[in-house]
């Protein structure tokens, strides 16, 4: 399989999502994201939580998040509210799910496994500038429980007395991919009935200066897939999911099929030249989930507007999928929520098949002619979809391609 | 379900080589020359010494890199890197370098591991404070059961900047080891999927001192077990806060 051997031998077992949620640039909750997708309705708009030395549209949340608890005082950060906001929208019913997974399986059967690229890095630059200018720390400044990448797992961990596996993966944008990956296996080899996966990331200095530094901003309105796209919006956000072991009462609920992992093994921030991981996590899924290219409905692209970026991918997705498969990416509406995009846009992926609808591409206004894959401009309801896939790509080049299907007979 | 994961290969290396001798472990040096120059220049301390080991356990394991899937647990990871961008980020106007802000990603190790041995298995980085080590292992486990054969679990943390977390972070170290549920040769120690069941083994003061300078210290115990021939026992995947453990034992 494109030139290098696929050991795996087995399909991965079907696990139903019976809650899911999110917060972004787009507002709280799932019909808020539903809405700005279905409508190309950007959440992109102007920097307020701190400065920048350049202008750049970002994908910043406007509510008010809620405070942390005095006991969990220590896990505070944005990044640990944007999170509990999220798991407190009742609308969405996450937390009444967890909590009742808890009550049916015990909470050393529950773990929490969360993406994240930044972590509380947001009070860490705060810190350092008390750090500089009075020689030490803050006396707020907690490294391991607020601003290390295991923070925002642990407190939600703690927020909701979960006692199974819990832990923070880091594999930059494909990280809230990555965390579905883990708790499907989680289910899948029995170490737990439920698990929280998820991504959430948050605006801060580093991210945005140092994406500036690489030249991958633009100061504009991103146009993923466009010809003349020229760079990413930052955003920020929460995409949060519980994913249960499979029963009776659960088939008619969309369900995670698989999730193909891959390395490019070519560069930290460029992606291979031929798209060759970018092949491999698409076809991994395929296998893991027992499934043709054919089978697949509609992809949610990583498209993150970037020259190269955007001209990988489609020239990955033409390979697997020729021009079947309609295809649009999402960072027009939320920015690139890094290490919870994978989540965030997983979940647009479940938006598609809870409301048959194919999300157009907001900010694309004229789709490269370069590309041959099947790029969708503008949303199209009414659609008739059984199984999605939803694709993240990292630096490092870290992979991560998820498969969902409508529900599973 | 194979339960039983076989040690094909185990090597560690730290700061304090010396101390590491009172657990009668033998910590191997930095071997900086395995990565080519271009790749050298730009890798951190921690990079090479998770490379340093890596690459010895695959060679113990008589495996090819290529060949595994891999998972790099790492409290800090890049935090020399991190730190370093953070100090610039407090300036304004002050320019940050394009090459350290894609090597501050926790998966930095990750991919130049990938890069080095054009290997193009999945590869993860995660972190979990105490339960780094404890959830390497289990998600190394739960990787062989969706894809029998091998994998390669590296566990490593730098020296920190002092006023991080003190002391955690003033000792750095890094152990890798080849885990199989395919191999078939005897006279191999194992170890079963980590639960969350306690440890009766005792933990010097030696040994907790050291942890509380480096989180990756969690390995010791087991790297202990190994060289002591202790079959047959509980082993505790967290020092700190012993929780998460693994029944350690061989394939005869």
């Amino acid at each position: 399989m494109n030139g290098f051997k696929d050991p795996r031998l087995s399909h991965l077992k079907p696990v139903p999502v019976t809650a899911f949620t999110t917060i972004n640039g787009c507002g709280l909750g799932n019909s808020a994201l539903s809405q700005a997708v279905l409508n190309s309705r950007s959440g992109l708009g102007e920097l307020t939580v701190f400065d920048i030395p350049f202008a750049t549209p970002v994908g910043e949340i406007k509510e008010e998040l809620p405070t942390i608890r005095p006991e969990l005082v220590v896990y505070d950060s944005r990044n640990a509210r944007v999170a509990l906001a999220a798991l407190n929208f009742a609308e969405d019913g996450l937390r009444a799910a967890v909590e009742a997974a808890k009550s049916s399986f015990g909470s050393d059967r529950i773990g929490v496994i969360i993406g994240t690229s930044t972590s509380g890095l947001s009070e860490t630059e705060l810190a350092y500038q008390v750090l500089l200018a009075e020689g030490h720390m803050p006396d707020d400044f907690h490294f391991l429980t607020r601003h290390a990448y295991q923070s925002t797992p642990r407190f939600l961990q703690k927020e909701l007395q979960l006692n199974g596996p819990c832990f923070a993966v880091s594999t930059a944008c494909s990280s809230g991919a990555k965390a579905i990956a883990a708790g499907q296996r989680l289910i899948n080899f029995d170490v737990c009935d439920a698990v929280l996966v998820g991504g959430v990331d948050t605006l801060c200095r580093l991210t945005l200066r140092g994406f500036n530094s690489l030249e991958l901003v633009s100061s504009d309105f991103c146009r993923p897939m466009d010809k003349n796209r020229n760079g990413i919006n930052i955003g920020e956000g929460a995409g949060l999911l519980l994913l249960q072991k499979p029963a009776l009462q659960y088939r008619h609920l969309p369900h995670v099929l698989s999730v193909g992992e891959s390395s490019d093994a070519y560069h930290m921030s460029s992606p291979h030249p031929e798209g060759k991981g970018a092949v491999a996590a698409m076809n991994n899924a395929l296998n893991l989930a027992g499934l043709k290219s054919g089978d697949v409905d509609y992809i949610n692209l990583h498209a993150t507007a970037t020259p190269i970026n955007d001209q990988v991918e489609a020239k990955a997705v033409f390979e697997v999928f020729k021009d079947s498969v309609p295809c649009s990416g999402s960072k027009g509406v939320t920015g690139h929520t890094l290490g919870a995009a994978g989540a965030i846009e997983a979940i647009v992926a479940l938006l598609a098949l809870q409301d048959q609808m194919i999300p157009g591409t907001c900010g694309l206004q004229e789709i490269d002619k370069d590309f041959h894959c099947h790029v969708v401009k503008d949303s199209l309801p009414n659609q008739s979809l059984q199984t999605v896939m939803s694709n993240s790509f990292g630096f490092g080049g870290n992979n991560a391609s998820i498969i969902f299907s409508k529900d599973y007979e | 379900m194979n339960n039983h994961l076989t040690i094909k290969g185990v090597a560690i290396c730290c700061s304090e080589n010396d101390k590491l001798k009172d657990f009668g472990l033998n910590g191997i040096e930095v071997d900086k020359q395995l990565m080519p120059a271009n790749l050298r220049r730009r890798a951190s301390l921690t990079t090479k010494m998770a490379i340093t080991v890596a690459t010895e356990a695959c060679k113990q394991a008589n495996v090819n890199p290529a060949d595994l899937p891999s998972v790099f647990a790492s409290v800090g990871g890049e935090i020399q890197v991190t730190d370093a961008l953070c100090l610039a980020l407090s300036e304004h106007q002050a320019a940050i370098s394009p090459t350290q802000f894609h090597n501050s990603v926790h998966n930095t190790t990750a991919g130049y591991w990938g890069i080095l041995h054009q290997c193009y298995q999945p590869t993860t980085a995660i972190a979990a404070v105490d339960d780094t080590f404890a959830m390497g292992l289990l998600e190394a486990w739960m990787l062989l059961q969706q894809q029998p054969g091998d994998v390669l679990l590296v566990c490593y943390d730098e020296l920190w900047p002092d006023y991080l977390a003190p002391p955690m972070g003033s000792y750095a170290l890094a152990a890798a080891l080849v885990l199989s549920n395919t191999a078939t040769k005897n006279d191999l120690f194992t170890v079963t999927r980590p639960t969350l069941s306690k440890s009766s083994l005792s933990i010097s003061p030696a040994l907790i001192d050291f942890t509380q300078r480096s989180p990756a210290a969690s390995v010791i115990p087991l790297l202990m077990a190994i060289n002591n021939l202790s079959a047959d026992t509980v082993i505790p995947l967290n020092v700190n806060q012993p929780q998460w453990s693994t029944q350690f034992g061989n394939t005869d």
